[in-house]
């Protein structure tokens, strides 16, 4: 039941040519993206292969008409509903699939204002992995609370995933920790999924999500309006987020974050979020890898850097 | 005594046929101000929610009376539906057959369908620029049909009373 929803969701934003072509694809559960690109050939990538549409056919050559048609579906007839969104190069659509685009990109005082004539799209299927972060749980919370959590992992290593299970963990509560408000600060609607505010994955009956919010900005707002126990940040990068998470964790908020490194020691050197690994203002260190499969854990160290846990 | 029975009756019947038509006309121009109210409202939807266009039709749907609420309920299943190609195929179809009962004149059911060419199309500023054309035109619309109103309502007063009179004469 859950498949064919997933296939009518994505079967709905194509383009009627390129949706027969889609439609012919035996394994749709193992599909991964779908690839359109003016004047060049329908691809998909599937269980991490490539391959072009129609198989074992001749190519179907996508057009900018169909190209057209299928950002009308996307944007339900109205691409302004979602400028913001256009302008950071993406969508999200129901069930929280991801909608990359590019084209002419329309700058306006040296920043992006727009993307228009858009020339190619690439839809992601969005993969929720329920449970994957089962075995991090134990080593992460005290007395039936989460610790202030820090996920160091380099790009593709599974961490968004990790972390959108953990919130839905906090949130849900179970025998490792108790239920808790998760306050969710989503820039890239990447966690959520949000599509027009309302999240299409699953986070929790107990979270609050902030969509397409600035990190820092968003984490004092929801420490203001929502007063979360938990806030839940992917990717912090810049020191006014790593500022916002020092003055979260002063709050009395208990925090998750991820950041992008190698290992501890990289993560210790970036300027401003060394100094907090340096203050032992987070509890534990999360390290992922993939070197089978992403969303391994390497390691998981405490605030003084002592191994918990070694792959 | 007959005759003066069957004079007065036609005399009433012409006028009264006069005087409806002056009505009618009275009634048509309502329904260009109530269309022109519909498109104020979406502007302003669009603009101060930025939503879907199948939001911003059931939101304005829930705020109109029949047969236009209708006509815009309509045409958000049509567009959450996503079964055409192009937006404005949803509304001129919606227009065409939710709109029927109203009679309009031609060139006003071709103003009508013009925001389909433009809604959903173009960002927040043009749409706001492109809308308030729109609704300046339709302005425009309305003063000359409200210009010509009080006149037209006299003469069909007039002409009803005198085609009476005239029928009876000939009748006489």
């Amino acid at each position: 039941m859950e498949r064919q929803d997933r296939k009518s969701q994505i079967l709905k934003i194509l383009a009627k040519s390129i949706r027969r072509e889609v439609e012919k694809i035996t394994d749709f559960a193992g599909l991964q993206e779908i690839r359109l690109r003016a004047g060049k050939p329908l691809m998909i990538i599937c269980r991490n292969k490539e391959a072009v549409l129609p198989e074992n056919e001749k190519q179907h050559i996508t057009t900018k008409e169909e190209i057209r048609e299928t950002m009308d579906y996307i944007s339900h007839y109205s691409l302004y509903a979602y400028e913001n969104e256009l302008r950071q190069g993406f969508l999200t659509v129901e069930g929280g699939h991801r909608v990359g685009v590019s084209g002419k990109v329309i700058v306006e005082n040296e920043k992006v204002k727009n993307i228009r004539h858009i020339s190619s799209v690439n839809i992601r299927m969005s993969h929720e992995i329920i449970g994957c972060a089962d075995g991090l749980l134990p080593y992460i919370t005290k007395n039936m609370q989460i610790c202030h959590t820090l996920i160091i992992s380099p790009p593709r290593c599974g961490k968004t995933t990790l972390i959108r299970d953990l919130i839905r963990q906090i949130s849900n509560g179970n025998q490792y920790v108790r239920g808790s408000s998760v306050g969710v600060v989503d820039e890239r609607s990447e966690l959520g999924g949000c599509c027009l505010g309302i999240a299409q994955n699953d986070l929790g009956i107990r979270t609050d999500i902030l969509d397409c919010c600035p990190k820092a900005e968003g984490m004092i707002m929801l420490i203001r309006s929502m007063a979360p126990q938990v806030i839940a940040v992917d990717e912090i990068g810049t020191g006014e987020d790593i500022r916002a998470v020092e003055y979260a964790m002063q709050c009395g908020c208990k925090l998750i974050a991820s950041v992008h490194g190698l290992d501890m020691e990289e993560a210790s050197r970036k300027p401003v979020l060394g100094e907090l690994i340096r203050r032992r203002m987070f509890e534990r260190y999360v390290v992922l890898e993939s070197r089978k499969h992403p969303g391994e854990i390497r390691g998981i160290y405490d605030e003084r850097g002592s191994v918990l846990c070694r792959n | 005594m007959q005759k003066l029975i069957g004079s007065v009756l036609i005399i009433t019947a012409t006028a009264g046929a006069g005087y409806i038509y002056g009505a009618e006309l009275k009634k048509y121009l309502e329904k260009i101000q109530y269309l022109r109210y519909i498109a104020g409202l979406l502007k302003g939807e669009i603009e101060y929610t930025g939503a879907p266009l199948s939001e911003i039709f059931f939101s304005v749907s829930e705020r109109v009376k029949e047969p236009y609420k209708t006509w815009l309920r309509q045409t958000a299943v049509r567009t959450q539906s996503r079964d055409e190609n192009g937006f404005s195929r949803i509304w001129n179809k919606c227009a065409d057959h939710y709109l029927k009962e109203l009679n309009l004149k031609k060139e006003h059911l071709l103003m009508v369908k013009e925001p389909g060419t433009f809604l959903g199309q173009l960002d927040r500023e043009t749409f706001g620029r492109s809308m308030q054309l729109y609704l300046n035109r339709m302005d425009l619309e309305i003063e000359k049909l409200r210009e010509g109103l009080a006149s037209k309502k006299k003469i069909s007063g007039w002409l009803g009373i005198m085609s009476g009179i005239f029928l009876v004469v000939i009748l006489l």
